[in-house]
């Protein structure tokens, strides 16, 4: 054991001192979740707010719908082109010289006056902030019909409300805490999975495929102590910085919520009571046995590698194996089964979210912890049997 | 004493290092050293010699127990090798001028490093440590980071290293390669005091110089087999060349006729 603590202490040190392991391990995770929500916020709120402030060129085909080109006229938010044939609007929408444009049949005063559907073709280029554009203009075209059908009830001696023949009034009985749990619980396991994998990759190449390269495991391997010991004081360091950096993504994201403007309060609020502390230490318990099954396999990879840039493109590829059953996990409808919870990283993800959630069932969770602890020895056991190979370790 | 008798070491070869190996090559093992016997006692320098290739690094490596030899018997400071790995390495110091320090530790953390490793009681670290740090003059960077040292510093802290445990068996493989004459004295020193306090030293080396000047013992190894082992008189008596290193390549010239 004094080995072990020994070794683990020297590589802390030795990791803690490595600028490209830090930014990879605290900075960018620290830093990933505020930078993003800070831009897409900040360029979605501007592009928003150009869309609503535009004023908007749009053309009125066919003069039959007189009453609706003069209620067009009145406002101030958007400007009339004239003399534009209904053939060539789409062309213009296209080009961008348009922002909309509404060609009415050539029966449409006739089909208003005898209370028929009056038809009007809405042209709009619908992408990125047109969006709203679209539905500025589509807003015009909803009062102008409301302006109508006050007028056919008026004619009818009819009150609006009996068209209303069901009274629907829905009552989401869900708490928030379910909502957002929902949303969040979907994201958070996959966040957690990814930078466990993230955050212990740097280290296990610099402690394996890195100390190969430099020369110095040779010197460590001189050492009067069992290999086993030497490989478990690197274990502990990949796994720590591992579990760091998914707690530092976490607090990242955190700081990202408390920051944005957009999200909430009361939102806010519900996060911080779903993440209890019963459910940080139950995700903990399960990430713990995950980060030493990622550990030991990247280890073993980082040690049979010849050097540091070899054991990265050799590692690279894993991030998609990671990647793909964690983002699996996000799917609505792929919930936690006896054959799902047996799956690695996917088990982390559906047991993650369904703690979250409140919904975990004791025999699934037994599962997966049988499934992840089965899955951490073999990969203890196969990173040792890796370091102990003198093919490995003299590899060149 | 190191004492190694009949050793061999087979490498299996991949599929990659057959095809480095050409058509020529049969086989799917080649054996990097094979039957090599030889003693080193303590308060002699031993140096072992050799072309590139020639099984001296193999050997040193099976001496240090970092590999385990396929046959044959290795027994250091009276523990057999296969048996007690840990107990050689306890008693052995080894340096070669691939063992690299790590940068971004300071000189005094990796001397701690080792001598914990080594097991090296707290009080006797100290003494031992303040012994070295001024015998080589090292205080003034032993707060530095090793990244930081010149190669001459870098090579102080490595024999510091090499000595913080006391070692009764000293293994030093080219530790002089590739250094300047000042970093290649302060190796050739660390041998001599190491002789003369009775150690053990086994050291294989390229600089012919260094064996005229060193070595009590001589053993001269070629594609993994031993040309010759005995002492330096012995050597220099049959010898046929008029200098060291014209005998060192007349006998590998005449193992490949």
């Amino acid at each position: 054991m004094r080995t072990v603590i020994t070794v683990f202490r020297k590589e802390l040190v030795d990791t803690l001192r490595d600028r490209r392991t830090i930014v990879f391990m605290i900075v960018i995770p620290l830093l990933l979740f505020p930078t993003l929500f800070r831009v897409m916020f900040t360029v979605q709120r501007n592009q928003a707010e150009k869309a609503q402030a535009k004023n908007l060129r749009v053309v009125c085909v066919d003069g039959t719908a007189g009453r609706f080109v003069r209620m067009l006229e009145k406002r101030d938010d958007l400007t009339l082109v004239p003399n534009v044939p209904a053939d060539s609007v789409s062309a213009l929408i296209g080009a961008d010289s348009l922002d909309g444009a509404f060609v009415f049949s050539a029966t449409f005063a006739d089909d208003v006056a005898e209370m028929k559907p009056a038809r009007v073709d809405f042209y709009y280029k619908s992408a990125d902030d047109s969006q709203i554009i679209r539905d500025r203009l589509r807003a015009i075209v909803d009062d102008f019909e409301e302006q109508l059908l006050d007028e056919r009830f008026q004619r009818l001696e009819f009150d609006r409300s009996i068209v209303d023949a069901v009274d629907l009034k829905s009552h989401n009985v869900a708490s928030m805490e379910e909502q957002v749990g929902r949303t969040v619980g979907g994201m958070l396991p996959y966040m957690f999975i990814l930078f466990c994998f993230i955050g212990a990759m740097y280290p296990a190449i610099d402690l394996g495929a890195g100390e190969k390269e430099r020369g110095t495991m040779e010197t460590l391997l001189t050492a009067p102590v069992n290999r086993f010991h030497i490989l478990l004081g690197k274990f502990g360091v990949v796994v720590l910085s591992g579990l760091l950096s998914a707690t530092v993504s976490m607090v990242g994201l955190f700081v990202a919520f408390k920051q944005s403007k957009e999200i909430p309060p009361e939102f806010l609020a519900v996060i911080v009571k779903i993440l209890g502390w019963d459910t940080i230490v139950l995700v903990l318990s399960l990430l713990i046995p995950l980060t030493i099954f990622f550990a030991g396999v990247l280890l073993s990879v980082s040690l049979a590698a010849r050097s540091f840039k070899e054991a990265q493109s050799m590692i690279s590829p894993l991030n998609i194996a990671v990647i793909l059953p964690a983002a699996i996990g996000m799917i609505p409808g792929v919930n936690m089964t006896y054959a799902t919870a047996l799956i690695p990283i996917l088990n982390v993800s559906l047991a993650t979210k369904e703690i979250i959630a409140g919904t975990i069932r004791t025999p699934h969770l037994v599962l997966v912890y049988v499934s992840l602890i089965t899955l951490a020895i073999v990969s203890l056991w196969g990173s040792a049997w890796w370091f102990r190979r003198e093919s490995t370790i003299f590899r060149s | 004493m190191i004492e190694v008798q009949d050793v061999f070491k087979t490498f299996r070869l991949s599929r990659h290092q057959k095809r480095e190996m050409g058509s020529a090559f049969q086989g799917n093992t080649v054996d990097a050293v094979a039957g090599v016997s030889f003693t080193c006692r303590p308060g002699r320098i031993f140096s072992l010699l050799g072309p590139n290739g020639a099984g001296k690094t193999t050997t040193l490596r099976m001496i240090a127990t970092m590999i385990r030899p396929t046959a044959g018997t290795i027994r250091v400071a009276g523990h057999e090798a296969a048996r007690h790995p840990e107990k050689v390495r306890a008693s052995l110091g080894f340096m070669t001028n691939s063992t690299q320090l790590y940068d971004r530790l300071t000189a005094s953390e990796l001397v701690r490093y080792y001598a914990t490793l080594h097991g090296v009681p707290a009080d006797a670290y100290r003494q031992r440590r303040d012994e070295i740090f001024a015998a080589l003059d090292m205080e003034g960077f032993a707060d530095r980071r090793i990244g930081k040292l010149s190669t001459g510093m870098k090579q102080k802290v490595s024999i510091a290293r090499t000595m913080i445990h006391d070692p009764g068996v000293l293994v030093l493989d080219e530790a002089t390669a590739g250094l300047d004459v000042l970093a290649s004295r302060a190796i050739v020193d660390l041998i001599r005091r190491a002789r003369d306090r009775g150690k053990t030293v086994l050291f294989s080396t390229h600089r012919m110089g260094e064996v005229g000047q060193l070595s009590d013992d001589v053993a001269l190894i070629h594609r993994g087999r031993l040309l010759f082992s005995g002492t330096h008189d012995q050597f220099a008596a049959e010898m046929q060349a008029p200098s060291l290193e014209d005998e060192f390549i007349r006998r590998i010239e005449a193992a490949d006729r």
